[in-house]
């Protein structure tokens, strides 16, 4: 088995992340943070902290340039939208200074009327095809609920942040990021520079999840600082601002209309969803609420409306599988008490409806059984027949991980070495392990002889952003095309080619969980949860088992306990911290079997492989409850599934009978 | 954080010259660095009390002897402990995380702040803080107390408090004239108007350690704690439990609530509905509504009356099938 190239040089602490960055000269910085949720900052006087020894630098919207940010907010705005949005920051001789600093600014605020609950209406999108209303009025079986799902919290290990450095007019940054080009291009574009003054490095990261598939304000406003102090500046945010101000799952309220005939063929999919977006919208992958709605099962009249409500929080951004995730839990659900409602095997419904299209894009699926037979390896692997309380299963799919061109690579041989030059970034998956495999396989040379170059801006060739689960499946074809050059010719370069225009590439997968309830305490325990999912051809086992424990063990934290906690009056966030904020310890992840086969998907792409990054943690949670209704005859439409929720529902006698139907499948 | 000073006194009478409300003493450091950084206490010097007082667990005639500096990992590895006093070596393993436990002292454990999410947070002026009024009265208070609240409705954190309530341990206290021994449950007193803190100990004192009385044998215990996830959590109910029988009957009794009050709850009504009772399902059905009989739970947290009744009933049958079969 072939483990991670850079493993040795993480686990004894050589590789160097941004905040290990140390340059001659190097000051720290800190960023002063609104107290109100919502509030005019009519003044700011940093005279004091500029007068302190061992500050820098400090910039404020006084006396810093006017830059704009996303929607019609600024860099460093006049009016503060939700607490912990940015007001100051200082650059200092440690963080300490930093710190003291902070203190003696003084800001006058004029607090304005906000709202961290409910939020005001921003953007609507509605997909829509044949007539819901007609589907309901044929079906002879109807489900109608609401679920909800929490605003839950990426926590990546390594919090963002970056180390800026000028040399002249050109600026470099030593960044946590998922997408070294996305961040130059956006922080060149702030600070009015040609895209080459920018470089952007990141050797390694500590994990991102989404949240760092942008440029935050951060890495404007130490740039800022930087050429301010004329010297490298370091910021990088704390726990609390993590929590606060770098990003979050949005929030869902979700309501279904399900129908169906007697033989469980549905015929009408209805949801109408409001999402929490946060203070104002930032850029990275949409989370796209309605997409699974629309294809993850065969029907002809389907409806989602999803509408993202702006509120006085920290902004919303994509999480692991956005939208899709929160999305899931609610269809799941439904689809589990509507197969209770039927009287039919929670399985057998799905594949009932199983869908070998892709609905929404009007084409067929380039492996159109994969979700097939995912789902029939996972119940097998788990043995779905055999009847014991506190099983559930849920399907999923995922609109990406097929590949995002464009991208380009070179391999150039030197002295019977490979040097592959790519320009992704490392979010944590392994990229360098899996790309060097490829390269050796084709060169036909150990794989110690081939050192793969990745998260640099300079060289220019681009690489896309970690996000969508595709990685593997740009880059991937276009080494294997380069290599095949390299081997020839000493050196090779090719670009990405085109995605198949007639086909629809898609991921997808299946998990079932078993649980145990403690009917007196409302504790759950997960027991197992096994998961099969098609990722294309399997490039690295390892890698992929590790994004399948990854994956699940968020899943069991979103299904069980996280979530943000906002006090409605205040406008706070009660949690911002891992001690309030409760992330699955070692302890509440259950046994995960991953049951992924490796199905080479040619018509994706010429090397047939697809993502994994993501879609693990898409059906985890829905498995996970429909496993808590099977113990416990509880339906807990609202996550995390808590003590409370469990104990409440428990003991208001909303046990229901609907016994669980099981029959053999294929 | 703010700055502070930092000194380590020679010996224990320069260390009590040094402490007071602005200079506080550090042993663990586990509960009062966060409140440090956390911008909770800005205290102007730290005093380092680690080589002053006496850590270690000794069994003696006299009872058990816990030094304010013997460690939470201790108590949880100590073999009279985890043999003699279950209840009080489960607590231990139950709180927070094995690192935190290997810092974490006794006598820090009893002294410790509470975990309230409105009293953690520096910007929030809360009553306990000096503030007005209590905002989780009316606000997110799934986490807080359904027993003996207000004016502060938050719980007390410690694991190991009401283990030791169980086994009527009396604390030592070292001060200015002397040293004086006060019995735990005495120690341990909700904040009031004019002391708004969580125990009696003044701020020129310091505990210096616990004793825990001898008790015949057998007398069985155990520590049973609901948290939101498996591990690294507070309680957000719990019962520490010591039973003694007198063949089928119940002789002695002590039920202490964790998690659910200002401070560890005795439930001394549940105890009267043991004591030389035979013990069974109704007396322990009996014992754990006498235990909530006064609850008066708050909005969101209506779940923790089930919750605790359930640990209580759970604690009792654990204790009498392993005593009494």
């Amino acid at each position: 088995m072939t483990t991670r190239l850079e493993g040795a040089e993480k686990v004894t602490g050589r590789a160097r992340y941004s905040s290990d960055v140390r340059l001659p000269g190097q000051l720290y910085a800190k960023i002063l943070r609104s107290p109100h949720p919502h509030a005019k900052v009519l003044r700011i006087d940093t005279k004091r902290a500029e007068a302190l020894a061992g500050v820098h630098a400090v910039v404020s919207s006084t006396n810093g340039p006017d830059i704009s940010w996303h929607d019609d907010t600024r860099l460093l705005d006049t009016t503060v939208r939700y607490i912990g949005d940015e007001v100051a920051a200082v650059a200092a001789e440690s963080e300490e200074v930093a710190q003291d600093a902070l203190r003696l600014i003084q800001v006058e605020y004029l607090p304005l009327a906000f709202d961290v609950t409910e939020g005001k209406p921003a953007a609507t999108k509605v997909q829509e095809r044949g007539n819901v209303l007609t589907g309901l009025r044929e079906a002879d079986a109807v489900v109608e609920a609401s679920y909800t799902t929490a605003t839950a919290l990426h926590n990546a290990l390594e919090p963002h942040g970056c180390t800026a450095v000028w040399e002249g007019d050109e600026l470099t940054l030593y960044e946590s990021t998922q997408g070294i080009f996305a961040v130059r291009d956006e922080v060149a574009q702030k600070l009015g520079l040609s895209k080459e003054k920018v470089r952007v490095i990141t050797p390694h990261m500590g994990g991102g999840f989404g949240a760092k598939q942008i440029a935050w304000k951060h890495s404007v406003i130490a740039a800022l600082l930087a050429k301010r102090a004329g010297r490298p500046v370091q910021l990088m945010l704390d726990r609390t601002e993590e929590n606060l101000a770098s990003g979050n799952r949005n929030a869902t309220r979700q309501h279904l209309r399900l129908g169906a005939k007697r033989d469980g063929t549905l015929t009408a999919i209805d949801a109408r969803i409001t999402f929490q977006s946060g203070a104002y919208q930032v850029g990275g992958e949409d989370s796209d609420l309605t997409g699974t709605y629309m294809t993850l099962y065969r029907c002809g009249n389907v409806r989602a409306e999803q509408t993202a409500m702006k509120l006085n929080a920290g902004p919303s951004v994509a999480f692991r599988g956005p939208g899709y995730v929160e999305a899931n839990f609610a269809l799941e659900s439904a689809m589990d008490e509507l197969a209770r409602k039927l009287g039919m095997d929670p399985i057998a419904l799905r594949l009932r409806n199983y869908a070998e299209r892709d609905q929404s894009e009007d084409k067929p699926y380039t492996s159109a059984q994969s979700l097939r037979r995912c789902i029939e390896r996972v119940a097998d692997v788990f043995d779905w027949q055999r009847r014991r309380k506190g099983i559930g299963f849920a399907a999923h799919d995922w609109m990406a991980g097929g590949g995002w061109p464009p991208a380009t690579v070179e391999v150039t041989m030197r002295e019977g070495r490979a040097e592959v030059l790519v320009g992704v970034q490392d979010i944590g998956t392994g990229p360098r392990t899996a790309l060097a495999q490829i390269a050796a396989e084709i060169l036909g040379i150990p794989l110690e002889r081939v050192t793969v170059h990745l998260g640099d801006t300079k060289p220019g060739l681009y690489g896309p952003t970690s996000s969508g689960s595709t990685t593997l499946a740009t880059i991937g074809p276009a080494l294997v095309e380069a290599a095949r050059k390299a081997k020839k010719s000493g050196y090779g370069r090719a670009e990405r080619g085109k995605n198949p225009q007639d086909k629809s590439i898609r991921t997808c997968g299946a998990q079932c969980a078993e649980v145990e309830v403690d009917m007196a305490t409302g504790e759950v325990t997960v027991l197992r949860v096994v998961a099969a999912h098609d990722c294309g051809r399997i490039i690295n086992p390892l890698l992929v088992e590790s994004q399948v424990i990854g994956g699940v063990t968020q899943g069991v934290g979103f299904a069980l306990a996280e979530e943000r906690v906002m006090d409605e009056r205040l406008g706070e966030s009660l949690n911002a911290n891992l001690e309030e904020y409760k992330v699955a310890t070692v302890r509440d992840i259950p046994q995960i079997v991953n049951a992924t086969e490796s199905m080479p998907d040619l018509e994706a792409n010429t090397l047939g492989t697809k993502g994994i990054g993501e879609p693990p943690i898409i059906p985890t949670a829905a498995a996970i409850a429909n496993a808590i209704f099977d113990a416990t005859g509880v339906r807990i439409r609202d996550l995390p599934i808590t003590r409370d929720k469990l104990l409440v529902a428990m003991n208001s006698g909303q046990k229901s009978t609907q016994r669980l139907t099981l029959v053999s499948h294929p | 954080m703010r700055p502070f000073a930092y000194s380590h006194p020679p010996t224990l009478d320069a260390a009590l010259g040094a402490i007071g409300p602005a200079a506080r003493p550090l042993a663990g450091g586990t509960d009062l660095l966060t409140l440090i950084k956390a911008d909770l206490a800005a205290p102007e010097s730290l005093v380092n009390v680690k080589a002053l007082l006496p850590g270690g667990v000794q069994a003696k005639p006299e009872g058990l002897e816990i030094g304010a500096l013997a460690t939470l990992a201790e108590l949880e590895e100590h073999p009279v402990v985890r043999d003699g006093y279950s209840a009080l070596a489960q607590a231990a393993s139950l709180a927070a995380t094995p690192q935190i436990r290997n810092l974490a002292t006794v006598g820090g454990n009893l002294l410790q702040r509470p975990r309230c999410w409105y009293f953690r947070n520096s910007r929030i002026d809360c009553w306990l803080k000096g503030g007005e009024d209590c905002p989780a009265r009316d606000g997110e208070n799934r986490n807080h107390a359904i027993l003996g609240g207000g004016p502060c409705y938050a719980v007390h954190p410690s694991d190991i408090v009401p283990a030791l309530m169980a086994f009527d341990a009396a604390v030592r206290i070292v001060g200015p004239a002397g040293e004086r021994w006060v019995e735990l449950a005495d120690f341990m007193q909700a904040p009031r108007e004019e002391r708004r803190t969580e125990t009696v100990l003044a701020s020129n004192e310091l505990v210096a350690g616990l004793r825990l009385p001898p008790h015949p044998e057998p007398t069985g215990s155990v520590y049973l704690k609901a948290m939101e996830r498996k591990t690294w959590a507070f309680a957000l109910a719990g019962v520490a439990c010591a039973l003694r029988f007198s063949g089928r009957k119940i002789a002695h009794a002590r039920i202490i609530l964790s998690g659910v009050a200002p401070v560890p709850w005795r439930a001394t009504a549940a105890e009267r509905e043991l004591l030389g009772r035979e013990a069974g399902e109704d007396r322990f059905a009996a014992a754990a509504e006498a235990a909530l009989q006064e609850a008066q739970p708050l909005r969101h947290n209506g779940y923790k009356v089930p919750l605790q009744k359930a640990l209580v009933r759970r604690a009792l049958k654990t204790l009498t099938e392993r005593q009494c079969s």
